[in-house]
């Protein structure tokens, strides 16, 4: 599957890695701003220092 | 490219069973690494940001103050001046905990409320229902243990005498550790005007620390809630200077 779109990325190998690095980064990024907080929120992961 | 694709379909057979577990190997192995991520996003990301959004709390609160003589000042043990409370969400003051130096954010924002999404930015969160800064009964604050700026992280290191300062935009209150104890997220009389004895008239200032404990995993769980008590020492007026613990310290205005 990567190795898949690994291939199918245009350019030379050199670009293609800098594409697949930029595709990475992305996918981390969309991690951290919105699935991870709205995960952490949505099961309560993290807890609440509070009293209930 | 060519040589790839016909080695994938070629000799051992099989060339789309293999594919599918291929993928799904992948698959897994991807879904490793986002649990990890995850990790790193719980323990560090969210610190990351928590410390900024504190940050620009405690700037905004810091040049709202006159500036403070660099001096150490007499510690006065008359009554102390007592706010008025604050709306939701606005900034009380800032906590110091000498101890934590060097260790936390250890001059973090005191906000009026405990919401998630107050504590969350790294603060100190006044639970509305107890007393201000100051008062006679209780003034009690929640924070996080671990993640979101980890404000209260080494709260088991306190020890009876160590000082926790509150600092408002005209007095330093100073209040000194007498204990502490865990207990269940149940049990609210922690934070009464008299901490276990709901009811009862308070006649000493006291400042409670609540915070998420777990008696197995430490400053990692949050079945069980970490109390720290401390008792008022004493205050300063801001114009006379400042307590002499937080004079070296950095973060201090």
């Amino acid at each position: 599957m990567y190795g898949w779109i690994f291939r199918h990325l245009p350019g030379n190998r050199f670009w293609q890695v800098v594409q697949s690095l930029v595709l990475v980064a992305a996918v981390v990024a969309v991690l951290f701003t919105w699935v991870f907080p709205w995960v952490a929120e949505t099961f309560n992961v993290n807890g609440d220092p509070n009293f209930d | 490219m060519r040589h790839t694709s016909s080695r994938t379909r070629s000799p051992s057979g099989g060339g789309v069973v293999s594919t599918a577990f291929g993928v799904l190997g992948e698959l897994l192995i991807t879904l490793g690494v986002v649990f990890g991520l995850f990790v790193v996003w719980q323990l560090w990301w969210t610190t990351v940001q928590s410390n900024q959004a504190a940050t620009t709390i405690m700037t905004e609160f810091q040049e709202s103050l006159p500036e403070a003589p660099q001096v150490a000042a007499e510690l006065r043990t008359d009554a102390p001046p007592v706010p008025e409370a604050v709306a939701e969400g606005e900034t009380i003051g800032a906590l110091i905990v000498p101890a934590w130096y060097g260790k936390t954010d250890n001059t973090m924002p005191i906000v009026q409320g405990t919401s998630t999404e107050l504590l969350n930015k790294a603060v100190a969160g006044h639970y509305t229902q107890t007393q201000q800064v100051g008062e006679v009964g209780n003034f009690a604050l929640a924070g996080h243990r671990r993640t979101y700026g980890n404000s209260f992280r080494f709260v088991n290191e306190l020890v009876p005498g160590d000082q926790v300062i509150v600092e408002t935009a005209s007095t330093w209150y100073v209040y000194e550790v007498t204990g502490h104890e865990v207990v269940l997220p149940s049990q609210v009389d922690v934070i009464a005007p008299v901490p276990n004895e709901p009811g009862v008239e308070p006649t000493e200032r006291l400042l409670t620390l609540t915070t998420c404990h777990s008696p197995t995993l430490g400053e990692f769980g949050n079945s069980h809630r970490w109390i720290t008590y401390a008792k008022f020492v004493g205050w300063m007026d801001r114009a006379d200077g400042m307590p002499e613990q937080v004079l070296d310290d950095p973060g201090v205005q």
